[in-house]
């Protein structure tokens, strides 16, 4: 019993952290995803249409808005303010481009066209390596998914500026300890 | 008043206390979390409109400068005399960022050589290696070559990149681009059997491969002032681009 218990202490007190690394990872794949694309918004453009998945008109307004919106909810993950929204926010960003590459990949699209300056193409042996991009943002709409259920984490605004709702008394008893 | 009395008071006092306490933290919880909210929403929504600005197609002023198809399937548009600076512009008909870099930045290249600012070189080419990508690319670049008079050719050009099809589809049908070329207004007798007879095939993949080889060109589109490769940002930005190129002249 009293194993039982120390166990389930230690897993309480490791939940935080893991939503901590949780937000880090994400935010700061969102961050830079983002960086990478704000510089040039056509590159950004003419990738979202590449996908053939939304109407042209609408892919242009993606294509504008993707970036910032990438950095903004990295940024609120990493300092962890509006920690679940932002969680809500980036998981379903990921998941969406789980949703793209899978699109992209039963329907026989090379997306990584190259147009910029990689070579004009991918060559005639190269396979897009669209398992692993699948499977990377897989794991990060899982993170995205932790962090919504356990929101905030430690070192999260949230709970500086109170919140971080039915944690906050987690956190006082931390405080104790 | 009891004792008890007295202290059951008391303790409603501390209750109602309390009640007032968590309204006020209530409402100071919801004042922040919607002054978060509002900001985050601004800062994406005042993002994606400058991107958009930065991106915003220059409208296209006055007529078409003088434009001339070169033997070599290169076009040059410029007002008579005007030498420099140099333009160049290489380009795949079937390259999605080229169609995105038409629509965005085609009316300043077209604007600065109307305005006797630019020379402007359009050199057509074939990147894409394998199909169908590959032949469209070149049944749409030898289609090109047919068409000899140079304001006919721009209205082709630009047929050409509304029409562009999917990467994973074949397109650019001669039948299609007959017509495409009759719209631009090219009714000349040989025009049709250039276009579907596709005679021009071998002289666009030489060209493209001597251009590639000359040029060092990684990929389109690639935009050269006056020799030296122009960065992507520059380009897709037509303010920039227009800075480059009014700054190359001085």
């Amino acid at each position: 019993m009293v194993v039982a218990s120390k166990q389930s202490l230690n897993a309480r007190t490791a939940v935080p952290w893991v939503t901590t690394v949780a937000r880090l990872v994400l935010g700061g794949v969102l961050i830079a995803a983002g960086w990478l694309k704000i510089g040039n918004p056509s590159d950004s453009v003419v990738a979202v249409k590449a996908y053939q998945l939304l109407p042209d008109s609408l892919a242009t307004t993606v294509g504008y808005g993707l970036p910032i919106l990438e950095i903004v909810v990295g940024v609120l993950l990493v300092v962890g303010l509006l920690t679940r929204v932002a969680g809500v926010v980036g998981g379903l960003l990921m998941f969406a481009f789980v949703f793209g590459i899978a699109w992209a990949w039963a329907h026989g699209l090379r997306i990584d066209c190259g147009c910029f300056g990689g070579g004009g193409q991918l060559g005639a042996g190269v396979q897009p390596s669209y398992l692993l991009d699948i499977l990377r943002d897989f794991g990060l709409v899982v993170l995205g998914a932790w962090i919504v259920r356990f929101p905030p984490g430690h070192f999260a605004l949230d709970s500086a500026l109170g919140l971080a709702g039915g944690e906050r008394v987690h956190d006082e008893q931390e405080g104790i300890g | 008043m009891s004792k008890g009395d007295r202290a059951k008071s008391a303790r409603e006092k501390i209750k109602a206390q309390q009640a007032a306490d968590r309204v006020r933290e209530r409402r100071r919880k919801a004042v922040t979390y919607a002054t978060v909210s509002v900001v985050a929403v601004a800062a994406v929504g005042l993002g994606a409109w400058y991107a958009a600005s930065t991106s915003q197609a220059e409208q296209v002023g006055g007529s078409l400068p003088p434009t001339t198809v070169n033997p070599d399937g290169s076009v040059t548009m410029a007002q008579s005399g005007v030498t420099k600076p140099v333009i160049d512009i290489f380009e795949d008909f079937q390259c999605p960022a080229c169609k995105q870099m038409e629509e965005v930045s085609g009316s300043t290249f077209r604007n600065l050589a109307a305005e006797g600012k630019a020379k402007v070189v359009y050199h057509p080419i074939t990147i894409f290696s394998t199909d169908p990508t590959k032949s469209n690319s070149l049944r749409a670049g030898a289609a090109a070559r047919c068409l000899t008079d140079g304001r006919q050719w721009v209205g082709f050009h630009d047929l050409l990149y509304k029409n562009q099809p999917s990467e994973t589809a074949e397109g650019f049908t001669t039948d299609q681009m007959v017509a495409w070329a009759k719209q631009a207004g090219a009714t000349g007798a040989g025009i049709d059997t250039c276009i579907t007879g596709q005679k021009n095939v071998q002289a666009q993949l030489d060209y493209s491969a001597k251009v590639m080889k000359e040029q060092k060109l990684s990929g389109t589109p690639t935009v050269k002032l006056n020799g030296t490769a122009l960065d992507n940002k520059v380009v897709f930005a037509p303010k920039d681009l227009r800075d480059a190129v009014t700054k190359a002249a001085k």
